[in-house]
Protein backbone atom coordinates (compact mmCIF):
# COMPACT_ATOMS: atom_id res chain seq x y z
CA UNK A 1 0.00 0.00 0.00
CA UNK A 2 2.59 2.56 0.99
CA UNK A 3 5.68 2.73 -1.15
CA UNK A 4 9.19 3.56 -0.12
CA UNK A 5 10.85 6.68 -1.44
CA UNK A 6 13.00 4.50 -3.69
CA UNK A 7 9.92 3.34 -5.64
CA UNK A 8 9.27 6.89 -6.76
CA UNK A 9 12.64 8.42 -7.51
CA UNK A 10 12.32 12.10 -8.11
CA UNK A 11 8.59 12.17 -7.31
CA UNK A 12 7.65 14.98 -4.94
CA UNK A 13 5.71 14.09 -1.81
CA UNK A 14 2.65 16.03 -2.92
CA UNK A 15 2.16 13.84 -5.99
CA UNK A 16 2.59 10.64 -4.01
CA UNK A 17 -0.09 8.31 -5.35
CA UNK A 18 -0.75 6.89 -1.89
CA UNK A 19 -1.25 10.26 -0.23
CA UNK A 20 -4.99 9.78 -0.53
CA UNK A 21 -4.82 6.38 1.13
CA UNK A 22 -2.81 7.78 4.02
CA UNK A 23 -5.09 10.81 4.41
CA UNK A 24 -8.15 8.59 4.39
CA UNK A 25 -6.52 6.41 7.06
CA UNK A 26 -5.94 9.51 9.17
CA UNK A 27 -9.53 10.72 8.75
CA UNK A 28 -10.94 7.31 9.68
CA UNK A 29 -8.67 7.05 12.73
CA UNK A 30 -9.09 10.58 13.99
CA UNK A 31 -11.42 9.67 16.85
CA UNK A 32 -9.03 6.94 18.02
CA UNK A 33 -6.02 9.24 17.67
CA UNK A 34 -7.77 11.96 19.63
CA UNK A 35 -9.01 9.54 22.32
CA UNK A 36 -5.53 8.22 22.88
CA UNK A 37 -4.00 11.69 22.84
CA UNK A 38 -6.55 12.83 25.42
CA UNK A 39 -5.76 9.90 27.68
CA UNK A 40 -2.07 10.63 27.39
CA UNK A 41 -2.19 14.40 27.88
CA UNK A 42 -5.37 14.64 29.96
CA UNK A 43 -5.95 18.04 28.39
CA UNK A 44 -8.07 18.67 25.28
CA UNK A 45 -5.97 21.40 23.72
CA UNK A 46 -2.71 19.49 24.33
CA UNK A 47 -4.41 16.45 22.86
CA UNK A 48 -5.27 18.34 19.68
CA UNK A 49 -1.69 19.56 19.37
CA UNK A 50 -0.40 16.05 19.87
CA UNK A 51 -2.66 14.65 17.16
CA UNK A 52 -1.60 17.39 14.73
CA UNK A 53 2.09 16.75 15.42
CA UNK A 54 1.60 13.02 15.08
CA UNK A 55 -0.09 13.31 11.69
CA UNK A 56 2.63 15.63 10.40
CA UNK A 57 5.39 13.34 11.66
CA UNK A 58 3.70 10.24 10.30
CA UNK A 59 3.54 11.82 6.86
CA UNK A 60 7.18 12.83 7.05
CA UNK A 61 8.29 9.28 7.81
CA UNK A 62 5.64 7.34 5.92
CA UNK A 63 8.34 5.30 4.24
CA UNK A 64 9.14 3.71 7.61
CA UNK A 65 5.70 2.11 7.87
CA UNK A 66 6.43 -1.56 7.32
CA UNK A 67 2.99 -3.11 7.56
CA UNK A 68 0.11 -1.07 6.10
CA UNK A 69 -2.34 -3.13 8.14
CA UNK A 70 -0.73 -1.76 11.31
CA UNK A 71 -0.99 1.88 10.27
CA UNK A 72 -2.92 3.00 13.35
CA UNK A 73 -0.62 1.24 15.86
CA UNK A 74 2.31 2.76 13.94
CA UNK A 75 0.82 6.25 14.30
CA UNK A 76 0.12 5.58 17.98
CA UNK A 77 3.77 4.67 18.43
CA UNK A 78 4.77 7.98 16.88
CA UNK A 79 2.25 9.74 19.11
CA UNK A 80 3.52 8.07 22.26
CA UNK A 81 7.12 8.75 21.33
CA UNK A 82 6.30 12.42 20.76
CA UNK A 83 4.42 12.63 24.02
CA UNK A 84 7.23 11.02 26.03
CA UNK A 85 9.92 13.23 24.44
CA UNK A 86 7.95 16.35 25.21
CA UNK A 87 7.41 15.17 28.78
CA UNK A 88 11.15 14.63 29.17
CA UNK A 89 11.80 18.17 27.99
CA UNK A 90 9.24 19.57 30.42
CA UNK A 91 10.19 17.20 33.23
CA UNK A 92 10.24 19.84 35.97
CA UNK A 93 6.49 20.44 35.69
CA UNK A 94 5.03 17.27 37.20
CA UNK A 95 7.81 15.08 38.55
CA UNK A 96 5.49 13.38 41.01
CA UNK A 97 3.66 11.73 38.16
CA UNK A 98 6.72 9.81 37.06
CA UNK A 99 6.76 6.35 38.47
CA UNK A 100 10.22 4.89 38.35
CA UNK A 101 10.60 1.13 38.43
CA UNK A 102 11.33 0.29 42.02
CA UNK A 103 12.43 -2.96 43.57
CA UNK A 104 9.62 -4.52 45.50
CA UNK A 105 6.96 -3.00 43.25
CA UNK A 106 3.94 -5.07 43.89
CA UNK A 107 2.79 -7.29 41.07
CA UNK A 108 1.15 -9.67 43.44
CA UNK A 109 -2.27 -8.11 43.93
CA UNK A 110 -4.82 -10.26 42.18
CA UNK A 111 -8.54 -9.62 42.21
CA UNK A 112 -9.12 -13.21 41.21
CA UNK A 113 -7.25 -14.50 44.22
CA UNK A 114 -9.17 -12.17 46.52
CA UNK A 115 -12.51 -13.27 45.16
CA UNK A 116 -12.28 -16.82 43.91
CA UNK A 117 -13.68 -19.37 46.28
CA UNK A 118 -13.13 -22.86 44.91
CA UNK A 119 -15.60 -24.49 47.24
CA UNK A 120 -18.36 -22.41 45.64
CA UNK A 121 -17.58 -23.95 42.25
CA UNK A 122 -21.03 -25.34 41.66
CA UNK A 123 -23.32 -22.62 42.97
CA UNK A 124 -21.64 -19.26 42.81
CA UNK A 125 -19.07 -17.25 40.98
CA UNK A 126 -18.02 -14.32 43.12
CA UNK A 127 -15.30 -13.17 40.76
CA UNK A 128 -17.71 -12.87 37.84
CA UNK A 129 -20.26 -11.19 40.09
CA UNK A 130 -17.58 -8.68 41.02
CA UNK A 131 -17.04 -7.85 37.36
CA UNK A 132 -20.81 -7.56 36.92
CA UNK A 133 -20.74 -4.84 39.57
CA UNK A 134 -17.89 -2.86 37.98
CA UNK A 135 -19.21 0.00 35.88
CA UNK A 136 -17.61 2.20 33.24
CA UNK A 137 -16.99 5.01 35.72
CA UNK A 138 -15.08 2.68 38.04
CA UNK A 139 -12.73 1.65 35.23
CA UNK A 140 -12.24 5.24 34.08
CA UNK A 141 -11.54 6.37 37.61
CA UNK A 142 -9.03 3.60 38.20
CA UNK A 143 -7.29 4.36 34.90
CA UNK A 144 -7.11 8.05 35.72
CA UNK A 145 -5.58 7.26 39.11
CA UNK A 146 -2.76 5.18 37.67
CA UNK A 147 0.63 6.88 37.56
CA UNK A 148 1.42 8.01 34.04
CA UNK A 149 3.93 5.31 33.10
CA UNK A 150 1.41 2.65 34.08
CA UNK A 151 -1.53 4.38 32.46
CA UNK A 152 0.35 4.64 29.16
CA UNK A 153 1.22 0.93 28.92
CA UNK A 154 -2.30 -0.17 29.84
CA UNK A 155 -3.70 2.26 27.30
CA UNK A 156 -1.43 1.06 24.52
CA UNK A 157 -1.92 -2.62 25.30
CA UNK A 158 -5.52 -3.05 26.43
CA UNK A 159 -7.17 -0.18 24.60
CA UNK A 160 -5.15 0.06 21.44
CA UNK A 161 -3.95 -3.51 21.08
CA UNK A 162 -0.31 -2.72 20.46
CA UNK A 163 2.09 -5.64 20.75
CA UNK A 164 4.82 -5.59 23.39
CA UNK A 165 7.32 -4.89 20.62
CA UNK A 166 5.29 -1.92 19.37
CA UNK A 167 4.95 -0.57 22.89
CA UNK A 168 8.69 -0.99 23.47
CA UNK A 169 9.40 1.02 20.33
CA UNK A 170 6.83 3.63 21.27
CA UNK A 171 8.37 4.13 24.70
CA UNK A 172 11.94 3.48 23.64
CA UNK A 173 12.43 0.90 26.38
CA UNK A 174 13.40 -2.78 26.28
CA UNK A 175 10.61 -5.28 25.76
CA UNK A 176 11.30 -6.73 29.22
CA UNK A 177 10.46 -3.35 30.72
CA UNK A 178 7.13 -3.36 28.88
CA UNK A 179 6.35 -6.80 30.25
CA UNK A 180 7.13 -5.93 33.84
CA UNK A 181 5.56 -2.49 33.69
CA UNK A 182 2.33 -3.98 32.35
CA UNK A 183 2.30 -6.57 35.13
CA UNK A 184 2.74 -3.87 37.77
CA UNK A 185 0.20 -1.59 36.12
CA UNK A 186 -2.44 -4.29 35.98
CA UNK A 187 -1.77 -5.30 39.56
CA UNK A 188 -2.24 -1.71 40.67
CA UNK A 189 -5.35 -1.29 38.52
CA UNK A 190 -6.87 -4.36 40.15
CA UNK A 191 -5.95 -3.05 43.60
CA UNK A 192 -7.65 0.26 42.79
CA UNK A 193 -10.81 -1.54 41.66
CA UNK A 194 -10.74 -3.61 44.83
CA UNK A 195 -10.29 -0.57 47.09
CA UNK A 196 -13.10 1.20 45.30
CA UNK A 197 -15.37 -1.81 45.78
CA UNK A 198 -14.49 -1.83 49.46
CA UNK A 199 -15.45 1.85 49.69
CA UNK A 200 -18.72 1.17 47.92
CA UNK A 201 -19.42 -1.71 50.29
CA UNK A 202 -19.60 -4.22 47.42
CA UNK A 203 -17.04 -6.41 49.11
CA UNK A 204 -16.10 -6.49 52.73
CA UNK A 205 -12.85 -7.36 54.35
CA UNK A 206 -14.68 -10.38 55.74
CA UNK A 207 -14.71 -11.78 52.25
CA UNK A 208 -11.04 -12.44 52.77
CA UNK A 209 -11.32 -14.35 56.01
CA UNK B 1 10.74 -32.64 19.14
CA UNK B 2 7.37 -33.90 20.39
CA UNK B 3 4.25 -31.98 19.39
CA UNK B 4 2.66 -32.78 22.71
CA UNK B 5 2.36 -29.64 24.86
CA UNK B 6 4.49 -29.72 27.99
CA UNK B 7 2.67 -30.27 31.28
CA UNK B 8 2.30 -27.17 33.38
CA UNK B 9 1.84 -26.78 37.10
CA UNK B 10 -0.75 -24.22 38.18
CA UNK B 11 2.00 -22.01 39.54
CA UNK B 12 3.56 -21.77 36.08
CA UNK B 13 0.22 -21.37 34.35
CA UNK B 14 -0.77 -18.47 36.60
CA UNK B 15 2.43 -16.62 35.72
CA UNK B 16 1.64 -16.97 32.03
CA UNK B 17 -2.00 -15.90 32.01
CA UNK B 18 -1.58 -12.21 31.21
CA UNK B 19 0.94 -12.77 28.44
CA UNK B 20 -1.34 -15.46 27.06
CA UNK B 21 -4.22 -12.98 26.89
CA UNK B 22 -1.89 -10.42 25.29
CA UNK B 23 -1.04 -13.04 22.66
CA UNK B 24 2.62 -12.72 23.54
CA UNK B 25 3.46 -16.26 24.58
CA UNK B 26 5.73 -18.36 22.42
CA UNK B 27 3.87 -21.03 20.50
CA UNK B 28 4.93 -23.88 22.83
CA UNK B 29 3.96 -22.01 25.99
CA UNK B 30 0.69 -20.88 24.43
CA UNK B 31 -0.28 -24.47 23.65
CA UNK B 32 0.89 -25.67 27.06
CA UNK B 33 -1.30 -23.13 28.83
CA UNK B 34 -4.31 -24.00 26.69
CA UNK B 35 -3.80 -27.68 27.47
CA UNK B 36 -3.59 -26.87 31.18
CA UNK B 37 -6.76 -24.78 31.36
CA UNK B 38 -8.54 -27.49 29.45
CA UNK B 39 -7.95 -29.71 32.47
CA UNK B 40 -7.76 -27.28 35.39
CA UNK B 41 -10.99 -25.60 36.37
CA UNK B 42 -9.40 -23.07 38.68
CA UNK B 43 -6.90 -21.84 36.09
CA UNK B 44 -9.64 -21.83 33.46
CA UNK B 45 -11.74 -19.58 35.73
CA UNK B 46 -8.76 -17.32 36.24
CA UNK B 47 -8.18 -16.96 32.49
CA UNK B 48 -11.87 -16.21 31.93
CA UNK B 49 -11.81 -13.59 34.68
CA UNK B 50 -8.66 -11.86 33.44
CA UNK B 51 -9.94 -11.98 29.86
CA UNK B 52 -13.18 -10.32 30.86
CA UNK B 53 -11.42 -7.67 32.93
CA UNK B 54 -9.01 -6.90 30.10
CA UNK B 55 -12.02 -6.57 27.81
CA UNK B 56 -13.69 -4.13 30.21
CA UNK B 57 -10.59 -1.96 30.29
CA UNK B 58 -10.34 -2.07 26.51
CA UNK B 59 -13.98 -1.09 26.07
CA UNK B 60 -13.59 2.22 27.85
CA UNK B 61 -15.29 4.79 25.65
CA UNK B 62 -13.47 6.50 22.83
CA UNK B 63 -14.01 10.22 22.53
CA UNK B 64 -15.14 11.81 19.28
CA UNK B 65 -12.60 14.20 17.79
CA UNK B 66 -13.81 17.80 18.04
CA UNK B 67 -14.71 19.63 14.81
CA UNK B 68 -11.92 22.14 15.09
CA UNK B 69 -9.41 19.30 15.26
CA UNK B 70 -10.87 17.81 12.08
CA UNK B 71 -10.43 21.18 10.39
CA UNK B 72 -6.90 21.54 11.73
CA UNK B 73 -5.96 18.10 10.42
CA UNK B 74 -7.57 18.79 7.06
CA UNK B 75 -5.40 21.87 6.72
CA UNK B 76 -2.33 19.79 7.50
CA UNK B 77 -3.18 16.98 5.09
CA UNK B 78 -4.13 19.46 2.34
CA UNK B 79 -0.55 20.64 2.47
CA UNK B 80 0.88 17.13 1.84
Amino acid sequence: MFRTESDFPGVMADTHPHRDVFVSHVENSLDRLYSTALRLTRNPSDAEELVAETVAKAWACLHTLQDPDRCLPWMLRIMTNTFISEKRTARSKTPHEEYAEEPGDDTSFSLFERLHQPFLLWWGNPEQEFLDSVDRKDIEQALETLPEDFRVVVLLSDMEGLTYQEIAEALDVPIGTVRSRLARARSLLQKLLWDHALDKGLVTKQTLE
Amino acid sequence: MSDKPKELECEDAIRMVLEYLDNELKHGDHNALEAHIHKCRSCYSRVEFEKRLKGLVGEAPKTVAPTDLKLKIKKITDSF
